[in-house]
């Protein structure tokens, strides 16, 4: 280990060299191996890793706090290469700590929301529950089937001694295991020997576990529950994994617009129906779910939703409510609890805690307030924390005045050393702080602990602040098992077959219309790409140059690309929208998807100022035009003919439709002479990319009349009009069949009908005729039919299968949206 | 008294609703010296789903789901009250120091759920500023009830009390600044100010019967849903106080809800789905004595 530099600061405990500085027993193996592999092979590994979790799209939003506005920024997930570990002693030690911690705090919960009986015996200070803000009173009384605390996690840190200790406890929708999945993922590609050799605990029996307790708390009497993983959206903080864990349970993602409460019951927005909805595994806040009773002006939940969970007809998880357990107060108590409920104090300590509502506990933290961190309890406004060792002394002065004049709004928690681990550095190992987040889920009567979790190093010189687990460095956290562990495969377990679900049955209907959009908008940006190329390419041509024909042509193809890139001018803005609508369905779409549409996030920066012929982004326009071309060709070879397929493909076949029509209405509807028009042909052609076949085919200049053959009639060219007509009108009787049944045709279907018999009673020799003015009736009058007929699909396709949900608004409440109820007296 | 209470509201909307999801807080509750012998909901078109429940506070909660397009939404509750004057009552108990009562809540000597009304709610935030404006009617050793007397009358003497003055959403430091507002201003102006001095203190909504002027027969739907305070004593428990007329609540009063503030108990709340505007709003309230022996 001495090659590699590794110095622990000393006084602190350090995971893996003991206080002789020789590798501890259960680290032996690893500390070998990695001074073996050196430090330059480390460093190209984790680039390894970086590269693999780009290729996977992992990404966490990141919001700016200061500032008015903050626009949500992505970000990609840092990864050391060398995983924490934890020995099969400390584990077990751990384990059955935070089991025992979970079955607690389930108590707890229990009793806060039904008989109080902590409250009314003074077990609990009233405070602590009343003044936190995740106490929701409109959840009282409602108790779940099985646990009433389904899933929780526990950050962990080692002190001084080498005591692992809670530092916080986290009940809402606790956030980490998705990305912890995806560590491991990363991680057992980047060290395969290492890790095949450590005998490392795997992670997918605990999904499987979590899959199973979501089935379990469906209500009585359901045998084959519809369960579905509730979102706040894509622009979430950590929306990657949320549609990461529902693509690993294999539940729909959906949005509070994809669900409704109609009758007694939740149902889910389908495409085509209502299905009804039995469990939801929720990542919105608690007090976000239901506008009717908690927030009125939230527009992530589900009005209604509360009254159904109280009728027992839809199981929420976890429990709405269950944030009260974040009280940072209740660790004061939780050893009395312990003893109240179990009998003795818990064997997993918490970070020593002060409620300054107890006269001793005040007086014990206003005089250590450098020592200590200072949370308030109700939160409303102020910090969620504060550091005592870091304020001034004006600001202690009063801090200290508001802690006496409001002690029970106050706790003090001792701030932790906790215990360093090697993470890679620039020229060698360097000790960081580090946190553990263990993620729990019910299981049958008790709980379940994922064996590992998610490790975060402490930044440089401070604490992690954020509840979240976006921001930090992580690390892939091993469990050695001390013996090696039968394996398993997710998809090949035991027990009763899971009915498979029909593919044409079953999408959220916001998830249909994001697809739908996702393939038109990729269709804009190519198009627009592949113009732009072929304007660039004229203009090196002519640019400049005194031939007019040259010039002419040019010119109309400038206008061309102005006309049809739009008020933006720009390809940044159909590309924008295209990875928007990505983002929103990414539980949707393979994994190999952000593999291509990745690279574009590098580029967008450069497709920002509008197109012009002189200064294209040559290098962005080719990276558009070939990540677009290996979306195409993914929807064509890795993705199942379903329903979502079809929303897309329909969308990217009308949007490129409609730009082939539009480009010829633009550029030979009005007749230049031979030789501007022979040039224009041979640009729209590359533009739609049948350059080469047009030459293959006609070995000629090119020529309007065999030009338009090409492009609006031939079935055989895959870039034809003829073709997409063909795709789209199959795209749209497929999805007409669903739900309805009904033999009558769908706007949409007759409008592609009425489109597709324009163009084949199309007379080809009337196309080609110009008037005196060189302007040719026949072709414009064709082209404005098309387009016509082609605008009116989208708006039908938009009103038959897309939720028309019309605005919300809240009727009255406490937030005062207009109207208002009449004020008297 | 006995009263019969109306209380009916009507929207009419722009554009067709095609759902609307309510909670209503209008039924009258159990209270002390108050039975409620009757009393109905009735919502216009008949919702999909209705139903009625007692929340956290002990208040009787209307729930509905309504799933048929609509254009108007008629929502009425009638109810049968026999109420006693309590007012009375309460000076019997009007000797204990407010400072007995702040130390007894302090160190929990008092039923648990009595601590959340000294807390910070929703709309209600006990600033300093109304520390030091309730401060002179709370001297050492002031007796509770004269004490939230002198303070009800404060409140009357120095705030106008101005119907549409105000809106939910106006904060209570703009009433306090502007020192105008309606009943529920008045009330949450009173009970940030007990709180401030760690005094339990609660919302309460209800009605008021008013009284035609002298000689001239009662109008009907001139009455209207009203707003107090009310006020915590070991012993005796929740006293009613009305800064709004300044006096103590008494048989003329009629209760439906209480909570933190009126964040926990508006008459009607709801959420809608419609591309249009909520064009009319008509409220009617009457509060009619009924001759006992009638």
């Amino acid at each position: 280990m001495s090659t590699l530099g590794y110095r622990p600061p000393s006084g602190a405990y350090d995971e893996m060299l003991g206080a002789d500085g020789r590798p501890r027993p259960h680290w032996e193996q690893l500390a070998e191996a990695f001074a073996e592999l050196g430090v330059d092979e480390l460093q190209r590994r984790r680039g390894e890793a970086a590269a693999l979790l780009d290729q996977d799209g992992v990404v966490y939003n990141s919001y700016v706090s200061d500032g008015e506005e903050a626009a949500p920024q992505l970000r990609s997930w840092k990864l050391d290469p060398l995983p924490a570990v934890l020995s099969s002693h400390d584990w077990q030690a751990i384990e059955s700590g935070v089991t025992e911690r979970a079955e607690l705090l389930n108590l707890v919960l229990e009793d806060i929301y039904g008989e109080r009986e902590l409250l009314r015996r003074g077990l609990l200070a009233p405070e602590i529950v009343f003044g936190h803000a995740g106490f929701l009173r409109a959840c009282d009384q409602i108790r779940m089937g099985g646990p009433q605390l389904f899933s929780y996690a526990a950050d962990l840190g080692r002190d001084r001694d080498g005591n692992v200790v809670v530092i916080a406890d986290r009940s809402q929708a606790p956030s980490g295991a998705g990305f912890a999945l995806e560590n491991r993922q990363v991680i057992s590609r980047v060290l395969p020997s290492l890790y095949r050799d450590a005998q490392v605990h795997r992670l997918a029996p605990f999904f499987r576990t979590l899959r199973a307790a979501l089935q379990d708390a469906a209500p009585p009497g359901v045998e084959d529950p519809r369960i579905v993983v509730l979102t706040p959206g894509p622009l979430n903080e950590t929306a990657f994994e949320h549609a990461a864990l529902a693509a690993t349970l294999g539940y729909p993602l959906v949005q509070g617009r994809d669900l409704t409460v109609r009758g007694d019951r939740v149902w889910m927005r389908s495409v085509g129906q209502y299905e009804p909805v039995d469990v939801i595994l929720r990542r919105v806040d608690g007090v976000y779910c239901d506008p009717l009773e908690l927030r009125p002006d939230s527009q992530l939940g589900i009005p209604g939703l509360l009254e159904v969970v109280r009728n027992g007809n839809v199981a929420v998880l976890n429990t709405i409510g269950s944030s009260v357990l974040e009280s940072p107060a209740l660790m004061a108590f939780l050893p009395r609890l312990g003893v109240h409920f179990l009998g003795r104090e818990p064997e997993l300590a918490s970070a020593p805690t002060w409620w300054c509502g107890e006269r001793e506990a005040r007086d014990y933290v206003l005089s250590h307030l450098d020592e200590l961190v200072l949370r308030p309890v109700s939160q409303q406004g102020g910090p969620s924390m504060v550091i005592g060792g870091e304020l001034s002394s004006g600001t202690r002065e009063w801090l200290s005045e508001r802690i006496r004049s409001n002690p029970t709004d106050w706790v003090g928690q001792e701030m932790l050393d906790t215990s360093t681990v090697p993470a890679l550095s620039e020229d060698g190992f360097e000790p960081r702080r580090a946190l553990l987040r263990t993620f729990v889920t019910a299981r049958k009567d008790s709980y379940a602990v994922m064996p590992g979790g998610l490790t975060r190093l402490q930044p440089e010189g401070g604490l992690i602040r954020v509840a979240s687990t976006a921001g930090a460095v992580t690390k892939d956290t091993w469990v050695l098992a001390s013996e090696p562990e039968p394996q398993a495969a997710f998809w090949l377990h035991s027990g009763p077959a899971v009915r498979g679900i029909d593919p044409m049955s079953s999408i959220p209907s916001g998830a249909a219309e994001s697809l739908w959009w996702l393939g038109r908008y990729a269709e804009r940006a190519e198009a627009l790409a592949r113009l732009a190329r072929a304007v660039s390419d004229r203009h090196n041509e002519f640019g400049g140059s005194d031939n007019p024909a040259g010039v002419e042509s040019l010119a109309a193809l400038e206008a061309a690309l102005a006309w049809l890139a739009g008020p933006t001018r720009n390809v940044a803005q159909p590309l924008r929208a295209m990875l928007d609508n990505a983002y929103a369905v990414r539980d949707q779409l393979s994994r190999d998807t952000w593999l291509v549409l990745g690279p574009l996030e590098g580029v967008i920066g450069e497709l920002e100022a509008p197109l012009s012929a002189g200064v294209l982004p040559t290098r962005a326009l080719t990276q558009v035009i070939s990540s677009l071309l290996a979306l195409g060709g993914l929807g064509i070879e890795s993705m199942v003919r379903d329903l979502g397929w079809r929303f897309l493909d329909a969308g990217r076949r009308l949007e490129r439709s409609l730009a082939l029509v539009s480009l010829l209405a633009v550029t030979v509807q009005q007749a230049r002479g031979i030789a501007v028009d022979s040039m224009l042909l041979e640009s729209v052609l590359s533009a739609v990319e049948s350059i080469i076949t047009y030459r293959f085919r006609y070995r000629s200049h090119a020529q309007l009349e065999t030009v338009l053959d090409l492009l609006l009639l031939d079935k055989g060219n895959p870039r034809s009009l003829a073709y997409q007509l063909e795709l789209l009108s199959a795209d749209l009787d497929a999805l007409a069949a669903i739900g309805t049944g009904a033999a009558r045709l769908a706007p949409e279907q007759r409008l592609v009908l009425e489109a597709t018999t324009t163009l084949t009673l199309a007379e080809p020799a009337a196309l080609v005729d110009e008037n005196a003015d060189g302007w040719r009736p026949g072709l414009a009058d064709l082209l404005s039919k098309l387009s016509e007929r082609l605008l009116a699909v989208g708006d039908a396709v938009d009103q038959s299968h897309f939720p028309h949900t019309s605005p919300s608004y809240s009727l009255l409440g406490p937030a005062g949206a207009e109207p208002v109820h009449r004020r008297v007296a | 008294m006995i009263y019969a209470v109306r209380h009916s509201t009507k929207y009419s909307y722009e554009a067709p609703v095609s759902a609307s999801y309510g909670q209503l807080h209008m039924l009258p509750r159990e209270a002390p010296g108050q039975l409620c012998r009757r009393a109905e909901v009735h919502v216009s078109p008949t919702p999909e789903v209705y139903r009625e429940r007692i929340d956290f506070f002990g208040n009787r909660v209307s729930h509905f789901v309504l799933q048929e397009p609509h254009t108007e939404l008629a929502i009425s509750a009638a109810s049968v009250v026999e109420v006693d004057d309590r007012s009375g009552a309460v000076s019997l108990f009007g000797e204990r120091s407010w400072e007995s009562v702040r130390d007894a809540v302090a160190d929990h000597q008092v039923d648990y759920q009595i601590s959340q009304y000294v807390l910070d709610s929703p709309l209600v935030e006990a600033a300093e500023q109304y520390l030091d404006y309730a401060r002179d009617c709370f001297g050492p050793g002031a007796g509770l009830l004269a004490a939230v007397s002198a303070l009800s009358t404060r409140i009357h003497q120095d705030f106008a009390y101005t119907p549409g003055a105000t809106s939910v959403s106006t904060p209570l430091a703009e009433v306090f600044e502007r020192r105008e507002g309606v009943c529920q201003d008045l009330a949450h102006l009173g009970i940030a100010c007990l709180r401030a001095l760690g005094l339990p203190a609660r919302y309460v909504s209800g009605y008021l019967e008013t009284l035609a002027p002298p000689g001239q027969p009662k109008l009907t739907g001139v009455d209207g849903s009203h707003a107090w305070l009310s006020v915590y004593m070991p012993d005796a428990g929740w006293i009613d106080v009305d800064p709004t007329n300044d006096q103590l609540v008494n048989g003329r009063y009629v209760v439906t809800a209480v909570g933190r503030d009126y964040s926990d108990v508006p008459p009607m709340q709801g959420v809608i789905y419609t591309e249009g505007k909520t064009e009319a709003l008509e409220v009617k309230v009457d509060v009619t004595p009924i001759d006992p022996d009638g």
